[in-house]
């Protein structure tokens, strides 16, 4: 095997992998904080992916993708604030009994209805941005512009969800949530705005990935279906509710499934990255960086 | 005895009264015509438009022109498959039971016409393919199943006579996982053999549903091929291009498109210069003479659109024409009538007579368009602008390589 075209394969996958990881990223943080898994979530990278589009044909021009992609981002963060403050808080506030089944039921409706109103408002068709940058080489790997802007881009992005958690008041009392909702509340902090909030960055989350894959993987209503996938299989195999996780078990998916097409069929592409799942989980039931339930 | 003879006139002159009442309903209830096409992801739906805007066209002009069976119009009814077989499936059953169409078009998906032309047996209602060209839709020799478009191993034998005359030595075929895919990948094995096409010749599968294909390009570029065959449909067609371009494959390796996808007004918008030097297979060339029927379809398409048809138009069309004169030939609308009449009849298509025979093999009720090659020879080229580079007999230009 030839040890520069094996590096391409690795290589390749890392990048995607990595920019996979903001998808995983924003699934695992709002279950984190809400104890929810958001089914709709590619729909969201779809949305961030229409978002983008619709800006730089329009408003910005096809240069402007850096502005173009915090509005996109924006954009998301308030439909996703609209979308929990209006949908989801219900079960928060009520005591609703099977609140898990109730976000399932009502995330997966939401993911029928975007992905049709998509069809409605933009027609069923592809669309694709303009380039965001020339092809270049990353290391052994020829890359397009646009990948090698998404990687870039993501590492920015991971490095500013990084200081939000760690550096910040708000991420103090994200983290506080995510280990205790009821005592973080007797320490003062409003947990239904809270969030509120973790619902909007984790889907802003998700629409960065689809606004910087846009010219790649290009813009249609099933755009995010593949997506919701791989940040599900993601943040099993890093561990749900590990920021950590997300990022290890992007790159991780990216590699395997870069080198199973390869060597053995590019046909079950997507099959190679569940059985290692189903093997990591044999082996370590919770992830890789995922913990287990501790009990008072 | 005379109530008894008051009564049974009363209820003779009821029945007249009825039924006279009811023939004129009879006589003008529209004749229904399902067009079952892909219209939303992951189905092609850009081709499933335009399938529909013929279909609409074809059946506006024959209203027009007094309908059909003494003055019946013609009813679309419209359904999407979303190019998946189960979706196809529950739409021709809706078509056939609720809708009671008399025939189904529109079909462009070899996947979903697998599916749904066995219930078209079972309907006793003929379905035609549009554009779906696997060979095992009429290999099957079913009564109710009717093509107009090409079929795979006459476009796989005319791209390996194109191998032969350009002297390419090593060829790649990237395939997606559908019909008409791994089809296209079977054909091409065997007739690279029968052909004694003389070059090398390496296929791919991929799964549809994938949307990073770098790891492969980057495995076909190491191989070092001289044409890259891409049969993909629709989206995953864009996603080879564009990736294959970023990989830097395309356009130093020449490409060859399955089928006539970039002749659409989109293909610019969603490529920019990386389509550039593209070759696609094409079924009509804006050059073509027509019939008189074809030709007033493409004024008013231009009229109307300002853009050049496309063939999938063309071919909706010209199948509500064929289906019109076939319904007037039998005099009836029941699908056993229809069918007979279309296998008795010659029907004015878009480019020359269509008619139907139960040849060997594939050629069974198939009736099969032309096909070209052409090339981009420079971004953001018009399609009536672009070269026919084969075959020979057409030719307006040679293969650009970059």
């Amino acid at each position: 095997m030839d040890v520069y075209l094996l590096s391409q394969y690795v290589l390749s996958g890392v990048v995607i992998g990595v920019v996979y990881s903001l998808m995983a990223l924003g699934i695992t943080f709002i279950y984190g904080i809400m104890k929810m898994i958001n089914w709709a979530m590619g729909e969201f990278y779809m949305i961030g992916s229409y978002v983008q589009y619709a800006l730089l044909a329009t408003l910005l021009g096809p240069g402007q993708w850096w502005i173009a992609l915090p509005l996109a981002m924006g954009a998301v963060f308030v439909l996703g604030l609209l979308t929990q403050r209006l949908l989801l808080r219900p079960m928060y506030v009520r005591g609703v009994e099977r609140r898990d089944e109730y976000a399932t039921i009502v995330t997966i409706v939401l993911m029928v209805l975007f992905r049709n109103l998509a069809v409605v408002l933009g027609g069923p068709n592809q669309y694709a941005p303009r380039d965001y940058a020339r092809p270049t080489t990353l290391l052994t790997l020829p890359i397009s512009g646009n990948r090698f802007v998404a990687l870039l881009a993501t590492l920015v992005l991971l490095g500013l969800f990084y200081l939000l958690v760690k550096r910040t008041w708000v991420g103090k009392a994200f983290r506080g949530a995510a280990q205790n909702r009821v005592g973080i509340q007797t320490a003062g902090v409003d947990v239904l705005r809270l969030d509120m909030v973790a619902f909007g960055v984790g889907v802003a989350l998700a629409a960065a990935a689809g606004a910087l894959l846009a010219p790649d993987f290009l813009v249609y209503p099933e755009g995010g279906a593949i997506s919701t996938f791989k940040g599900f299989e993601i943040i099993v195999i890093g561990g749900l509710g590990s920021i950590l996780g997300s990022v290890v078990g992007g790159v991780l998916l990216g590699v395997i499934e870069a080198l199973g097409s390869v060597f053995l069929s590019p046909a079950y592409k997507d099959l190679y990255g569940f059985v290692f799942l189903i093997a990591l989980l044999v082996v370590r039931p919770t992830g890789l960086f995922g913990e287990r339930e501790r009990l008072v | 005895m005379i109530n008894r003879c008051r009564l049974i006139a009363a209820l003779a002159l009821l029945a007249f009264i009825v039924c006279a009442g009811a023939m004129p309903t009879l006589a003008q209830a529209p004749v229904k015509i399902g067009v079952l096409t892909p219209l939303s992801p992951p189905g092609d739906a850009s081709a499933g438009q335009f399938i529909v805007r013929g279909a609409k066209m074809g059946a506006e002009d024959v209203n027009a022109r007094g309908g059909v069976l003494g003055g019946r119009k013609i009813e679309l009814v419209i359904e999407d498959d979303s190019g998946t077989p189960e979706k196809g499936a529950a739409g021709f059953r809706k078509l056939a039971t609720q809708d009671r169409a008399v025939a189904v078009i529109g079909q462009f998906h070899s996947s979903v016409m697998g599916a749904v032309q066995d219930l078209a047996e079972q309907f006793k209602i003929p379905v035609f393919s549009t554009q779906a060209s696997a060979k095992g839709i009429t290999e099957r020799h079913l009564t109710y199943t009717f093509r107009t478009h090409v079929i795979d191993p006459d476009r796989v034998a005319l791209w390996n006579r194109w191998i032969k005359q350009q002297g390419f030595k090593r060829v790649v075929v990237l395939a997606e996982n559908t019909d008409y895919g791994v089809g296209v990948v079977e054909d091409c094995k065997r007739l690279f053999k029968s052909m004694d096409v003389g070059a090398e010749l390496k296929t791919m599968i991929f799964d549809r549903a994938v949307v990073d294909l770098t790891p492969q390009l980057l495995e076909i570029k190491s191989w070092k091929p001289d044409l890259f065959i891409n049969v993909g449909i629709g989206t995953p067609t864009y996603l080879i291009i564009k990736q294959a371009s970023d990989v830097g494959l395309f356009p130093a390796t020449p490409m060859l498109v399955s089928y006539d996808l970039p002749s659409r007004p989109e293909f610019w918008k969603n490529l920019g210069e990386k389509g550039n030097y593209l070759t696609f297979i094409v079924y009509y060339h804006p050059t073509m003479k027509l019939t008189p029927r074809g030709e007033a379809f493409r004024t008013k398409y231009r009229a109307e659109f300002k853009e050049d048809p496309v063939y999938g138009a063309l071919n909706g069309f010209a199948q509500i024409w064929l289906l019109a004169d076939a319904l007037n030939a039998a005099k009836s609308d029941t699908g056993d009538n229809l069918a007979k009449a279309l296998l008795a009849g010659k029907f004015e298509g878009w480019n020359g007579a269509i008619s139907f025979t139960r040849g060997e093999g594939p050629y069974w009720q198939q009736w099969t368009p032309p096909m070209l090659f052409m090339q981009y020879t420079k971004p953001d080229q018009a399609f009536t602008e672009a070269k026919i580079i084969f075959p020979p007999e057409f030719k307006t230009g040679d293969l650009l390589k970059k």
